[in-house]
């Protein structure tokens, strides 16, 4: 079976993939496939605050989870929010307390988590879901890099 | 019911969910179908039955797979000898 997106000649389209980054689906919208990038929004989105809604925003860790984060990170700046919300709201205790955890180095002093921090199965599902949002907008970029648009090339490079 | 009612949504985890994790696999599977199948068809006409074809067979198989490894650990495995 041939579709448009097999087209692999045909010039790309690298502003609408850019703003696929930066919203889901946004780039399939600016080439006239509007119904194919709601739809692609609605997934990526959906999985996105799925993991968030069930793993918490400690899910999402630039720093301790950074692995993790550079899939994450596909998903655009929705992943660079909940990272956000996590240090600047779990991290720093203005949200939940901050307790001491086993030191990994009994001679230093404990380090300080958030009271809701996990190691529950809801944690890894969420980063999971995360996870598989980011990867999946990656497709949906590259998608959109190559999609022919349906108002004329006008997004074309 | 109270612990339900002072969970923090998108700041706590989930922890209502207890031994039932694994059944996030399906609205996961879901997620990436929706994407899959917008990415993917040529056209949008039955989107939603091929959503759902889709992540019925995929949870299908990925359940099979479970029940397989399932069966191996606690059936196949005791039945190995040591020695």
């Amino acid at each position: 079976m041939s579709h448009p997106a097999e087209s692999v000649d045909g010039p790309l389209n690298w502003f609408p993939a850019l703003m696929g980054w930066v919203l889901p689906g946004l780039g399939q919208v600016l080439l006239g496939h509007r119904q194919r990038g709601f739809r692609a929004m609605g997934g990526v989105l959906g999985l996105f605050l799925s993991g968030v809604l069930v793993g918490g925003v400690d899910c999402v860790d630039r720093r301790e989870d950074a692995l993790w984060f550079y899939a994450q990170a596909g998903a655009g700046p929705i992943a660079f929010a909940a990272d956000w919300a996590n240090s600047a709201l779990l991290k720093t205790g203005k949200v939940g307390r901050l307790i001491p955890s086993p030191p990994s180095n009994p001679r230093l002093p404990p380090p300080q988590v958030t009271s809701f921090k996990t190691v529950t199965m809801s944690n890894e599902v969420g980063t999971l879901f995360c996870f598989t949002a980011g990867l999946m907008n990656v497709v949906v970029i590259l998608d959109a890099l190559r999609r022919p648009s349906a108002t004329q090339g006008a997004w074309t490079a | 019911m109270s612990a339900l009612l002072a969970w923090l949504p998108f700041l706590q985890p989930m922890t209502a969910l207890g031994n039932a994790w694994w059944l996030l696999m399906v609205p996961l599977v879901f997620g990436v179908a929706v994407v899959h199948r917008a990415v993917q068809d040529p056209n949008m006409d039955g989107y939603w039955a091929r959503v759902l074809r889709l992540t019925v067979k995929a949870n299908a198989v990925l359940g099979s797979l479970a029940l397989a490894i399932y069966l191996f650990v606690y059936f196949v495995i005791p039945l190995l000898r040591a020695d």
